[in-house]
């Protein structure tokens, strides 16, 4: 039995919640199996005596029973009446009537065992269960006797900061456990019960008070971690088998090679240390007697012979050396159809036809490239020696030769006598009759091209162009009339330094004998 | 075939096992189980449900049912013993059906016929529950039921309001405080 002054001031907040969720006048409620309270609240401050509270139940045949009402001020002018009933009985329907100063202002039947409004649960406790993110959370059921199975229970949760609260509902247990919480974060709880509605039904109690509770930190499953190892070793095992199985080709790609001409220059890199002109020096060179590859800073100055003696006949030009210097015969006769006009010499004798030779001289000019085969036109600029020969017939007298000095006269031409047809074995050997001659020196430019002078059919010319190219004459060795020993005398090295802007192509050595 | 067999075989088996356990007294009965007794309230309830709305022109029945008094007071109730109790659980189930078996013989409305027949199987099935609770049948002598606490009632739907409230109220209170049920929490 509850306190009667008690129940005066007992949970006028649940009051309060049936206010907001109960339409019908008069409230009423069950706090207990053997209580029922009803209020009803009105403006003013009317005396309770004014009203009167009748009930009736509807399996007795007596008359409604009268109860005895109590006023309470509320919220400044409003007055609330309460009426308490001493006995109950459930399962039966009770029909209330209100009657203000003889009037009837309100009337409901309902049944007692509907309107149970109950304590919220008491002693709610939060615990970690020892799994992740799950929580339990435990409470008493109401402590009124046969509700213990007719309950359901309904409980909040959020992360404390939170406004978003998860609900969850139990029927007819006393605890629960929450899962797929977050992990090390603190949760706030709270519980409210109401009765289940089969046998006995009511009104949402007022929650219990907050319980805070931390969910434990996560913690990383040892399967889990065992898996990612096992997985990671297997993925390096696989990516280092492909990056074996395709290490060139991914070096390839990476590190490319970068080219070099080692493999088109034998013994370049080597040997020489890349340096190319004493590469040029030795081997070879086969490769490169192209003669418009490579610029040649020095080259054989190209002789115009121009002879006076009286030669009849053109000295034929023994094919062998054009092929040995690769100038084609076609070049050969046009030479000499030109009259020697645009001869060209190269200022090298040899008194022995030797193709083999001549290629030695060749090479020893330092020259990277062979004396081609092509005509050369005399540039305007070029100087060029011509040699008058005054046709002395001379029995070979080699004296007036030997007064020449290597330096003074560049060039000197022995004629031979011209009854005697010269077979010419090699390019270079130009034999000469004995014979004094002069030689004058004339620069080109007194002539203006194409202008030659033309001494006569028996001149040899042989043009010197002033143009910067050093001739070696080292090895210059007279023809096989007995001219050797000039031809040691004759070792000119006429080296002009400075490069004529207008350099003809070199090597071109055209033979021209009349 | 053989599945037929095997299901057979397990069916056996766990009647074997419920009359080995029903002698037992310290497992709690199936019968106990607040659940049985839920059930059957729950299919009273729908039936009033449906009954209210299937007599809403008219049910009116031309003589009048004798019902139970359904009224429980706790403070009177605590005080009887389960004899009494049982009693008064028996008596008023036994009215019930008879009220039913009235009601079942005097309408013509198939869909009426079907809930009715429903209720009068379930009035029928709470008794044998009831019987299983070692609790012993009674039937009122013909001087005993004029002292019943009744009252008259004469429409359908307020004989399974009637019902309902029986059910909920004191047939469930007897089985929820019987002493089989709670010999073994004891």
């Amino acid at each position: 039995m509850m306190n009667v002054a008690a129940t005066e001031m007992l949970c006028w907040n649940a009051a309060s919640l049936l206010v907001a969720v109960e339409p019908e006048d008069p409230k009423c409620f069950a706090e207990g199996m053997r209580d029922l309270t009803c209020f009803w609240e009105e403006e003013g401050s009317r005396s309770p005596d004014d009203y009167a509270f009748t009930y009736m139940y509807q399996e007795t045949n007596e008359e409604s029973s009268k109860c005895a009402l109590t006023a309470q001020s509320v919220g400044g002018s409003k007055t609330r009446y309460i009426c308490r009933l001493p006995s109950v009985q459930h399962f039966v329907p009770l029909d209330v009537s209100v009657f203000q100063d003889g009037r009837l202002i309100y009337n409901r039947n309902l049944l007692i065992d509907h309107v149970f409004l109950l304590d919220p649960p008491a002693n709610v406790t939060v615990t970690q269960t020892g799994e992740q993110e799950q929580l339990r959370v435990c409470w008493l059921p109401p402590a009124l006797m046969d509700m213990e199975n007719s309950m359901m229970y309904e409980v909040e949760y959020a992360p404390t900061g939170s406004h978003m609260g998860k609900r969850e509902s139990v029927r007819a247990r006393s605890e629960i456990i929450l899962h797929s919480l977050q992990p090390d974060t603190r949760y706030n709880i709270r519980v409210r019960a109401k009765p289940d509605g089969l046998s006995y039904s009511g009104y949402w109690t007022a929650w219990a008070p907050w319980v805070s509770m931390t969910t434990p930190p996560a913690e990383m499953d040892l399967l889990i971690l065992a898996l990612c190892v096992v997985i990671s070793l297997i993925l390096i095992l696989l990516s280092l088998t492909l990056l074996l199985s395709y290490r060139r080709f991914l070096l390839k790609k990476v590190w490319p090679v970068i080219p070099s001409p080692e493999n088109k220059f034998d013994g370049l890199f080597s040997v020489y240390g890349g340096n190319f002109h004493e590469w040029l020096g030795v081997g070879n060179r086969g490769f490169w007697w192209s003669p418009t590859f490579l610029l040649v800073e020095e080259s054989p100055s190209p002789l115009e012979v121009l002879s006076e003696a009286g030669f009849t006949a053109p000295v034929p030009v023994h094919p062998m050396p054009f092929k040995a210097l690769g100038l084609s015969k076609k070049e050969v006769e046009e030479d000499e159809r030109t009259g020697g006009q645009d001869s060209v010499l190269m200022g090298r004798r040899k008194g022995k036809a030797h193709p083999h030779w001549v290629l030695e001289q060749l090479q020893s000019l330092d020259q990277p490239s062979v004396p081609c085969c092509e005509l050369h036109t005399l540039e305007p600029s070029d100087t060029y020696v011509s040699l008058n020969y005054r046709s002395q017939q001379d029995s070979g007298a080699m004296s007036p030769l030997a007064d020449i000095s290597e330096e003074s006269l560049p060039l000197q031409v022995l004629f031979e006598s011209p009854g005697t047809p010269t077979s010419f074995s090699d390019l270079e050997s130009v034999t000469y009759s004995s014979g004094s001659g002069e030689i004058s020196s004339q620069s080109s430019l007194e002539y203006p091209y194409g202008a030659w002078p033309l001494k006569g059919p028996s001149y040899i010319s042989m043009t010197v162009t002033d143009s910067g190219i050093s001739t070696d004459y080292s090895h210059m060795s007279w023809g096989t009339t007995g001219l050797g020993d000039l031809a040691m005398a004759y070792t000119n090295e006429y080296k002009n330094k400075v490069p004529a802007p207008r350099l003809p192509p070199h090597g071109h050595t055209v033979y021209s004998y009349y | 075939m053989q599945t037929y067999v095997v299901i057979g075989l397990v069916a056996v088996l766990l009647i074997v096992l419920e009359w080995t356990r029903s002698g037992m007294p310290s497992v709690l009965k199936p019968v106990c189980d607040p659940r049985v007794l839920d059930r059957f309230i729950r299919e009273a309830q729908d039936t009033e449900v449906a009954m209210v709305r299937l007599c809403l022109s008219s049910c009116a029945l031309s003589l009048s049912l004798t019902v139970p008094l359904t009224s429980v007071d706790f403070v009177a109730w605590d005080k009887k013993n389960v004899q009494e109790q049982a009693q008064e659980v028996q008596s008023g189930l036994w009215l019930l059906g008879k009220a039913i078996d009235v009601v079942r013989a005097s309408v013509s409305n198939t869909a009426l016929q079907s809930m009715l027949d429903n209720s009068y199987s379930n009035i029928h099935s709470i008794r044998q529950v009831i019987r299983t609770l070692n609790i012993q049948d009674w039937s009122p002598s013909p001087t005993e039921s004029a002292s019943l606490d009744t009252r008259q009632v004469s429409s359908t739907p307020e004989l399974f309001r009637v019902q309902t409230n029986f059910l909920r109220g004191k047939v469930r209170l007897l089985l929820s405080h019987a002493p089989a049920c709670h010999r073994s929490s004891s």
